[in-house]
């Protein structure tokens, strides 16, 4: 556990580190980072997205929400197939978390953890975001082949299968 | 319309067939396979087996939204996006509701599949025989009209079109639910099986059992030949089978059909009417519109099979009007598009069971258990008329931890917990045809294809409320005595059609004063016509009809071919 907390913290400070730089260079002329069409991002809110990915489920040894494209997965969905008062409540809910999280702030994030969906906007987007996120990495490529392979062709099914205790 | 066409040789068949869906497909490999030149139209597109599955193959993360619909494509499709098979990975099988308008006077979900093999390839492929019990309903409950056919008129022609279809079952020896030619069954679980038990020893005339269905479980020579192989447990079957594990009339019938060299199967061609000859005293053949083009075109056969699926077949017939039946084909008595029926799925339980922890399950099952209709079976018992049977199923799904955020999350969700089984049941119940709920053509207002607007008037009734509240309380009892718990009963309140068991309008009878067809599903009025799918249902009763219908087609084409011979046709 110990050890796991030590590299989650590395994980945030070089997140946040990349941070501290990204908005001088992000003005403007870089192509957006989600190609979404139905809600409008700004430069700081793409970052919060970006850093908020790869501190719920981090990057390492083994690929973390961002490298699996979890956050790209995430506002695909938020964008097709929400209706627009969600993405308007997602977009209010973001700039909301946005005032109150500085990055590396885990503090904040413990008390998202342990406040409802609907207990504030900001409380609404983590939670929203977090669950697109759990989607989009359980459903990708990775984890449906390196964590728990998917079986396209079963060719089977036990309906009485004792349980490994192991 | 003036004749167009005629002396073309090659709009001359031996029969036409309506429709390429479940009960066409059957048409369609009977008449071929009895050396008839047969013309199948298919107002839809092709679709060829094994090519057109364009998702069939693709694994999870290659769907752009992981099967889930867009807001758009919701938005667009009020009605279709409420079936459970219209997700990212079947939806191009489904008709678009803003495709093919229709005018609800009542709500009602019509749930359209408008290709070669139809809604074939999106059933959910639950296969029971009907009983006496349900060919008897109506006369003995004094509702409808008595069914002109028994079950020893059927029992023949299940056998016949379970061995080609290949059904998965146990012989359960069950009165109300006869067996059949089966194929292994597959696994009950652990709670299924223990559920069994508990009502077999509680409940004297209570059975749970393994839903019969039409999945190839050890194929046999007649499968093989068909190019089918045996199932393997994909539970994704709305995609098309690459292994024609399942039956479809893309997998099976159609390809059968075109082996003879006796198929012409004609896409794209939808029927605009059934044209009568008045001298002749019978119909001569169809008038198509080519569903691109626009164009009109006329076919000709001694015989038709109207077998478009149960509303669009009334729609041709109440659309086939002519100065001897100014209210549609053979509509002498003004029934045509009434008594209407289809099945109430409305009631939903669900629950927990907390024991048999040690057991869980391994791979998948595109079926489950099945509880046939206990209520009023022999006799009458309640205060409402007929019963339902329902669905049941005990899971054991496993999830991941989902609490925190960082590595914590991360070691959670590489690792998967088994949580107690999950159980429910769905209801199946039947509905009483009436009068007023009828299906009619709207006086101004056309499709495309200058085919007149359907309009719905199908409604529930104070019957089928009382039955789901029945449901829920015998489910409520059986589930709680069994140890379920965490019970929730659900009236989800849909429409009609959304069952996607519409039946009725064309229905079977003994007297032309009061029904439209005969005991061989040919029209009393109009001979040469014969109508074999949900149309023709005089009761609904609770099993899925697909079967029904496969049965009662492979029985009606061998009869027409029987009278063509004998020169009655």
């Amino acid at each position: 556990m110990l050890v796991s907390r030590r590299t989650a913290l590395k994980q945030v400070l070089f997140v946040s580190a990349g941070l501290a730089i990204l908005p001088s260079c992000l003005h403007d002329k870089k192509p957006p980072e989600f190609k979404v069409k139905n809600i409008d991002l700004n430069s700081d809110e793409e970052a919060t997205l970006i850093s908020l990915a790869d501190v719920i489920i981090p990057g390492g040894e083994k690929p973390g929400a961002r490298q699996v494209k979890a956050d790209q997965y995430a506002m695909t969905i938020m964008d097709d197939c929400y209706p627009k008062a969600d993405q308007e409540k997602f977009k209010t809910g973001l700039q909301a978390f946005q005032k109150e999280w500085k990055k590396g702030d885990d503090t904040f994030l413990k008390k998202m953890e342990e406040t409802a969906p609907d207990a504030s906007p900001a409380s609404s987007f983590y939670h929203t975001y977090k669950d697109l996120l759990i989607q989009g990495y359980t459903g990708s490529e990775y984890y449906l082949t390196k964590v728990f392979p998917y079986e396209l062709v079963p060719g089977r099914f036990h309906g009485s299968v004792l349980v490994n205790k192991g | 319309m003036p004749h167009i066409n005629t002396g073309d040789t090659s709009h001359n068949f031996d029969a036409i067939v309506i429709g390429s869906g479940i009960s066409g497909g059957w048409a369609a490999k009977e008449f071929t396979e009895k050396g008839l030149k047969t013309l199948v139209l298919e107002r839809g597109r092709d679709v060829k087996h094994l090519k057109d599955y364009p998702t069939t193959s693709m694994m999870p993360w290659e769907f752009k939204h992981r099967g889930q619909l867009t807001q758009q494509q919701k938005d667009d499709n009020p009605v279709v996006s409420k079936c459970y098979a219209f997700k990212e990975d079947a939806l191009h099988f489904f008709v678009k509701d803003k495709e093919h308008p229709y005018v609800q006077d009542k709500p009602f979900d019509w749930i359209r599949g408008y290709q070669v093999g139809g809604k074939s390839l999106l059933w959910a492929r639950q296969t029971q025989r009907w009983s006496n019990y349900d060919f008897e309903g109506p006369a003995r409950d004094g509702f409808a009209v008595d069914w002109p056919i028994r079950y020893e008129d059927i029992a023949p022609w299940y056998s016949y079109v379970e061995k080609f279809a290949g059904i998965s079952g146990n012989k359960d020896n069950l009165p109300g639910l006869p067996d059949g030619e089966f194929l292994p069954p597959m696994d009950l679980t652990k709670v299924e099986e223990y559920f069994k038990d508990f009502v077999g020893k509680n409940y004297k005339d209570r059975h749970v059992i393994y839903g019969r269905c039409a999945h190839v479980t050890q194929p046999q020579e007649i499968h093989k030949q068909q190019g089918r192989m045996q199932c393997q447990k994909r539970d994704l079957c709305q995609r098309g089978c690459p292994f024609g594990g399942y039956f479809s009339s893309n997998a099976s019938t159609i390809p059968w059909a075109e082996k003879t060299g006796n198929l012409t199967l004609k896409p794209d061609s939808v029927v605009h009417s059934i044209i009568y000859d008045a001298q002749k005293g019978k119909a001569t053949g169809v008038r198509v519109i080519d569903a691109k083009t626009k164009a009109a075109t006329e076919y000709f056969a001694p015989v038709i099979f109207v077998n478009a699926a149960a509303i669009n077949t009334n729609i041709i017939l109440l659309n086939s009007t002519s100065d001897r039946f100014p209210n549609g084909l053979g509509n002498d008595n003004g029934l045509l598009g009434k008594y209407f029926a289809f099945h109430n799925y409305r009631a939903v339980i669900t629950g927990k069971y907390e024991g048999l922890l040690e057991y869980t399950t391994d791979g998948k099952r595109p079926t489950s258990a099945y509880i046939p209709r206990f209520r009023n079976l022999v006799k009458q018992e309640t205060d409402f008329l007929r019963g339902y049977a329902a669905g049941f199923h005990a899971m054991r799904p496993s999830y991941s931890k989902q609490d925190g955020f960082g590595t914590q999350l991360k070691d959670n969700l590489s690792k998967k917990d088994l949580g107690p089984w999950f159980v429910g049941s769905h209801m199946m119940g039947e509905t009483i045809p009436k009068e007023q709920s009828r299906l009619f053509l709207d006086k101004d207002q056309k499709d495309e294809w200058g085919i007149p607007l359907l309009h719905t008037d199908i409604g529930y009734d104070d019957n089928d409320e009382k039955m789901v509240k029945d449901f829920f309380e015998q489910m409520t009892e059986m589930y709680t005595k069994a140890g379920f718990t965490d019970l929730k009963t659900r009236d989800s309140k849909q429409a009609p059609g959304l069952d996607i068991h519409e039946m009725g309008g064309v229905r079977m009878g003994h007297d032309p004063k009061t029904s439209l067809l005969n005991k061989w599903n040919q029209m009393h009025l109009v001979k040469n016509v014969f109508v074999t799918d949900g149309a023709c249902m005089t009761s609904t009763s609770t099993q899925n009809p697909s079967l029904t219908y496969m049965a009662l087609t492979a029985r009606a084409v061998d009869y027409a071919v029987k009278e063509m011979k004998k020169g009655t046709i």
